[in-house]
């Protein structure tokens, strides 16, 4: 464990002195992972599914603000739906637009989970989402959760759709339009999802913010039995074919990513906590405090070693 | 003589301006009622543009049908009712945007406030 907190120490004391370096290197990778997922998974544009184009946004992205790989991705997204097909593009184009007017709008910071979101469920690990943003953020963070499972789901249905939407290519414009809308609207294996994901986000806030020992692994474990049951539960309420293992072993590999982030976020030594009592003129307190677990980095020590030669030369100068 | 409690609270304050306070000083420039009465304009006029995209994509879903119906509907009728949907999205839309302000502006004046006391304290230490 000592090591653990040390290598913890180093990481922190280095991420301080080169985050000028380390931030824009992290936005690169984000935006190179993101567009390239992007293209793998639409690619119908072929003068954007370049890896030359995708690194020129990808460093593009790595020294504008967060947000801006948001809204690359979106455009690339688009900009593939337009060479596929007009429907899915004015039908996602419509949901992003909605997306952004109504909600993030109010909280820009949580357009990275949106981004997070489909990436996630792509590596097949969505459920470290709700349990990290319960852990490290508020209930609201379940709209922007939301909003990335719906983003998913909308990319999802195209790309499992291709065949029918092509074979559709002859059909009137609205009844294409109307395959896509029907599709997306009632995928109710994304209600679930959401709801899942929201009862979990709103279960892990509650219970972290509760003043007993262990909180915050309480609350995570507690995070992904519930979202384990809800989906279930859907499943049998909805027949939504819900895949169990991969559900269980994802939420067990989210549960993991959640501890690791505890670990750095949230690291206390509750064998030595304190509980105090006092008042003054208005209020008495009654105050709970738990130490955080922090070590010492090990100091380096530099041992001067005098080389052959000049411990020679220095003998002879004594000798002299 | 450094002193050091005073080379803390500088530290803290500009730290303090270069983050956060930067948006609350640019929110405390604003009076309260002009502040949210900004945002909460900005947000009907989000709030329309919503409610023109889903309008437009609900007559385009069954356009044919809208269209055959057109003749038949009292158009008068209809016009009222989408209006009146209308004024209930943007209504419960900017009563939302009204509170998520108001909380916000709170927030950020309780915070200058705050930066503002620390100010006059770093006056008095070099006063003193």
């Amino acid at each position: 464990m000592t090591g653990l907190l040390v290598a913890k120490q180093i990481l922190v004391t280095l991420y301080s002195k080169y985050e000028v370096y380390i931030t824009p290197i992290l936005k690169f990778i984000l935006a190179l992972i993101t567009l390239l997922m992007i293209n793998s998974r639409l690619g119908y544009m072929d003068s954007i599914d370049k890896m030359t184009v995708v690194l020129i946004v990808a460093l593009m992205c790595s020294f504008m603000p967060m947000n801006f790989i948001v809204v690359m991705a979106a455009l690339f997204v688009m900009l593939h739906l337009y060479a596929f097909n007009l429907e899915c593009t004015i039908v996602l184009g419509a949901g992003f637009l909605l997306m952004f007017l109504l909600y993030l709008r109010f909280s820009p910071k949580d357009t990275l989970v949106v981004l997070l979101m489909p990436i996630c469920f792509l590596l097949k690990i969505p459920y470290v989402i709700p349990l990290a943003m319960g852990l490290i953020g508020s209930p609201v963070s379940a709209v922007s959760i939301a909003c990335g499972t719906i983003a998913y789901y909308m990319l999802h249905f195209v790309t499992e759709n291709v065949t029918a939407i092509l074979v559709m290519d002859g059909e009137e414009m609205t009844v294409k339009f109307k395959f896509v809308v029907d599709g997306i609207l009632h995928n109710r294996d994304m209600v679930i999802t959401i709801v899942a994901f929201a009862v979990t986000v709103v279960l892990v806030y509650l219970i972290r913010r509760l003043s007993i020992d262990y909180a915050w692994t309480i609350a995570m474990a507690a995070g992904a039995v519930v979202n384990i049951t809800v989906l279930l539960v859907g499943d049998l309420m909805f027949d939504t074919n819900v895949a169990l293992l991969e559900v269980v072993l994802g939420n067990i590999l989210s549960l993991l990513l959640a501890v690791v982030l505890q670990f750095f976020v949230f690291n206390v030594d509750y064998s030595r906590t304190e509980k105090v009592q006092f008042e003054d003129d208005e209020y008495y307190y009654y105050v709970k405090a738990v130490p955080k677990i922090s070590v010492a980095r090990p100091e380096k020590q530099v041992k001067q070693i005098n080389s052959q030669k000049g411990r020679s030369v220095s003998r002879s100068r004594s000798a002299r | 003589m450094l002193n050091e409690e005073r080379i803390i609270l500088m530290t803290k304050m500009a730290s303090y301006e270069a983050n956060e306070g930067r948006r609350n000083v640019a929110i405390g420039r604003y009076f309260r009622s002009d502040y949210i009465g900004w945002h909460v304009l900005k947000s009907i006029i989000s709030a329309t543009i919503a409610f023109v995209v889903v309008f437009g994509m609900y007559i385009y879903y069954d356009f044919e049908v809208f269209m055959l119906d057109i003749y038949k509907m009292d158009v008068l009728a209809f016009v009222k009712r989408i209006l009146f949907m209308y004024l209930w999205t943007t209504g419960i839309y900017a009563v939302i945007a009204f509170a998520v302000y108001t909380v916000r502006y709170s927030r950020a004046m309780r915070s200058l406030k705050l930066y503002h006391m620390n100010l006059r304290r770093l006056m008095n230490m070099y006063k003193s």
